[in-house]
């Protein structure tokens, strides 16, 4: 044990290899690890999802390899990339364009 | 439809869902490039294994030694890379772990190869984890140059089923119901649909790479 932690002991309580850090080191410990919070981003991403698209992927023998570890040492591929264009491109461009236009004639004709 | 970002979702769910079940951890990262010249490697990876950690204030205890060892190097010294490669090894090696990556094209590109580079040592020294990414196919060269024998490459594309799903869900919520009828849902659909249906593949799945990691 380093003689900055053994200095700092006080801070801690020890149990079975694990310490439990006073609350205000707790939250020293994680900003130094780093001041980001993907959390905020993965919610957003869940709540636009839309249920059943996409469950395809879960279900393709590449990602159920990926999943379980088939392989064994530096012949296992533990990575799986997917890559692919973007979606919010010219399809949903497209959506707002045609539903601007039909929502202009149905106005137009309401007059 | 299914866009790359979904996929992460549905897979990120899916491990979330297995966890609630199962002894692993997931933890996950989401690049953005309106974000990202406060997305430096050190942070990313810093915000992936601090995810990591087991809930509660419990924090294992080589943790607690380097943070308390910084602390006590020139006033406070930042976190290294290969700090945190340690560190992985460290927090996965209690169960399975699952890394998740989102957009890494939206990396800086001199900090690309960093990253991959730091995410390269943590799968030699973390046996337990796997990786799952995404991107856009112009970061593919960079990826399978720098993880190719451990990498299985999915290229992802509409589906026909996932496109209508979609759009039916999105028109379903159109918060101006007013303007909408029958005819127009139609164009909407049969539109998107013919635009898109072009370039329909079920998914091509690259064959690995005979090199191994470097």
């Amino acid at each position: 044990m380093s003689r900055a932690l053994t200095d700092n002991i006080n801070s801690f309580n020890v149990s079975n290899n694990i310490f439990l850090p006073a609350a205000d080191d707790e939250s020293k410990i994680l900003a130094w690890l780093s001041p980001l919070e993907p959390q905020v981003r993965h919610q957003d991403i869940c709540e636009r999802r839309v249920d059943g698209v996409g469950d395809w992927l879960l279900e393709t023998k590449e990602f159920r390899s990926w999943y379980s570890g088939d392989g064994d040492g530096e012949s296992d591929h533990a990575v799986l990339f997917c890559y692919g264009d973007p979606g919010v491109g010219k399809s949903y461009i497209r959506y707002n364009t045609v539903r601007e236009e039909r929502t202009r004639v149905i106005i137009a004709d309401s007059r | 439809m299914l866009t790359v970002g979904d996929g992460s979702s549905v897979v990120v769910d899916y491990l979330c869902d297995q966890a609630l079940e199962q002894d692993m951890a997931v933890a996950c990262f989401y690049y953005d490039f309106a974000s990202r010249e406060a997305q430096s490697p050190t942070n990313v990876l810093g915000s992936l294994l601090k995810q990591l950690l087991p809930g509660s204030g419990a924090i294992p205890p080589e943790i607690g030694q380097r943070f308390w060892g910084h602390r006590g190097v020139i006033g406070g010294r930042k976190l290294q890379l290969p700090d945190i490669v340690k560190m992985f090894a460290t927090a996965s090696s209690f169960r399975r772990t699952f890394i998740c990556v989102d957009a890494l094209d939206e990396c800086i590109p001199k900090h690309l190869l960093e990253v991959l580079d730091t995410l390269c040592q943590i799968l030699r020294r973390s046996p337990n984890t796997r990786m799952f990414m995404t991107g856009r196919p112009h970061i593919l060269g960079a990826v399978e140059r720098k993880l190719g024998g451990r990498t299985t490459s999915v290229l992802i594309k509409p589906k026909e089923d996932d496109m209508t799903t979609y759009l039916r869900a999105r028109l379903g919520n159109d918060t101006t119901p007013e303007v909408m009828n029958s005819g127009l849902e139609n164009d909407i659909m049969n539109s998107i649909h013919d635009e898109v249906s072009e370039t329909y593949v079920e998914v091509g799945v690259r064959q690995p790479f005979i090199s191994h990691v470097n």
